[in-house]
């Protein structure tokens, strides 16, 4: 069973009481961030903060607005971090469809976060391993909800069966149409294979005004990289070394004496 | 009279056969740690390495004593390394050189044409190596599509100077006898470079048998 995590924008009240949930349940040291005018807790995500409730501040539909977004790993079916990890076992697709970072074996290259087209996963000064959201995989694998889900007051974050919360994210951005919302819709973006995480959006058309790109792919120098460049390499390699091993069968060393020539014996001699 | 096979011609001094073996054993570790990284079916050459966490921290640091070892070989070697008429004649009979028909090949100087091309891309891959290796190593420092470029291009400028080096170690060991002797202890015997490298023979000739 897929499970996922549904995120209705519409319903965030900004109490940012799953970032709370999120430090405590994952033991996360506190650290003081800087406060840039708004009322967001943090300005970005960092190795020890997964989840941050974005206040994004703007003026549209006659008035001022906040376009409320959860900013964590989106847990995607086609996952560009996992696309881009060099260390095997380093990043888990677990059989749920979390995307799970193992750090024993992380190496810290941070090609994950360059892999990433959501710009989530983060890299510690001090351990040198890369962090993200792990969907509370030490909680859901014993039946419970994640803890952002937990705690949620209003309703917003929704957590089950990926099929089922799909449902219930188009079955609800069919009713913010009928209140008088026509660019509703579901942020589920197609160029990753769809994510774990789903959004209920007032303006499903700019995902952008959220911080959500408009179609997240896998970079294409990093299928370039895991794809091609392996075949090339190793037919470079491979044809180098049986090239150079049968050059030698077939014509051996170079050889002064038999492959010398008679021009050559007109030049002076090394007896001296 | 003395047997020509004792008498020994210098052809790499110290300072040249250091800087040689500095760069070989940096370049050979970069890439033992750089393939282990490479592809997770040779992952197994980090374990041996010392783990995947250990191997990402150390290749950058072999890449940096190989690219200040390449940028020491430059200011010895650039100047020698310009191709003349004769070793523009020469690639062109490229298969002439591979199939042992010497006499076709117009005389080579201290170094052949082929040596002087391995040189250029291998200071053109060690450049591009370098750029790309300093973007992938500070990823958070750097811009994504600096990032990205560097996730293609690095490997790809890698996969070049290993090929290159691939059929260096072979010229250097199994196809052109005595070489290794001189960089390993420096000298070759007169024989050796009146066939190799005639012109740099006859220049050493003169001024010590005029």
């Amino acid at each position: 069973m897929i499970v996922a995590k549904l995120i209705d924008t519409t319903l965030c009240i900004g109490c940012k009481a799953c970032e709370v949930a999120c430090q405590e349940w994952n033991d996360q040291e506190y650290t003081l961030g800087t406060f840039g005018g708004t009322y967001q807790t943090m300005p970005d995500l960092s190795h020890n903060f997964w989840n941050l409730i974005k206040f994004n501040e703007m003026e549209r539909d006659g008035g001022t607005s906040w376009l409320m977004s959860k900013y964590q790993c989106m847990h995607c079916a086609d996952a560009g971090c996992l696309a881009a990890c060099p260390a095997p076992g380093a990043i888990v697709p677990r059989a749920n469809g979390t995307i799970d970072f193992v750090h024993e074996n992380c190496i810290g290259c941070g090609y994950c976060i360059t892999g990433c087209p959501f710009d989530v996963p983060r890299l510690s000064p001090t351990t040198k391993k890369v962090y993200k959201c792990s969907l509370c995989s030490d909680r859901t694998a014993v039946g419970l909800e994640p803890a952002c889900i937990k705690t949620c007051p209003t309703n917003c974050l929704t957590f089950g069966e990926r099929d089922e919360l799909v449902r219930i994210a188009e079955a609800r951005s069919v009713e913010l149409k009928a209140d008088g919302f026509a660019d509703a819709g579901v942020y589920n973006p197609p160029g990753v294979g769809g994510t774990n995480v789903l959004y209920v959006l007032k303006h499903a058309s700019e995902p952008e005004q959220y911080g959500l790109p408009k179609d997240p792919q896998i970079p294409w120098t990093v299928s370039l990289w895991k794809g091609p460049m392996k075949w090339l390499g190793s037919l470079m390699f491979w044809g180098t070394i049986l090239g150079a091993f049968f050059h030698f069968v077939i014509y051996g060393p170079q050889d002064p004496a038999k492959h010398g020539h008679p021009e050559k014996e007109d030049e002076p001699s090394d007896k001296f | 009279m003395t047997n020509s096979d004792e008498i020994r011609i210098p052809r790499f001094d110290a300072y040249e056969r250091v800087m040689h073996w500095m760069s070989a054993l940096s370049f050979g570790y970069a890439t033992l740690t750089g393939l282990a990284i490479w592809s997770p079916k040779l992952y197994w050459m980090a374990a041996v390495l010392g783990g995947g966490f250990h191997v990402r921290g150390t290749h950058p640091w072999s890449g940096v004593v190989f690219a200040v070892m390449i940028g020491v070989m430059f200011r010895r070697w650039a100047a020698g390394m310009s191709l003349d008429a004769d070793d523009r004649v020469w690639l062109t009979r490229l298969h002439k050189y591979a199939t042992h028909d010497h006499g076709a090949l117009p005389p080579s100087g201290r170094f052949n044409a082929g040596q002087k091309m391995l040189f250029w891309s291998q200071v053109a891959t060690t450049l591009a190596l370098f750029a790309t290796g300093i973007v992938l190593w500070f990823p958070e420092s750097m811009p994504r599509s600096l990032r990205l470029a560097s996730i293609a291009l690095h490997p790809l400028a890698a996969i070049g100077s290993i090929t290159n080096i691939l059929v260096h170690i072979y010229m250097g060991t199994a196809a052109v006898p005595q070489s290794m002797r001189a960089m390993l202890r420096g000298y070759v015997v007169p024989e050796w470079a009146r066939f190799h490298h005639p012109k740099w023979y006859k220049a050493w000739r003169a001024s010590h048998h005029s």
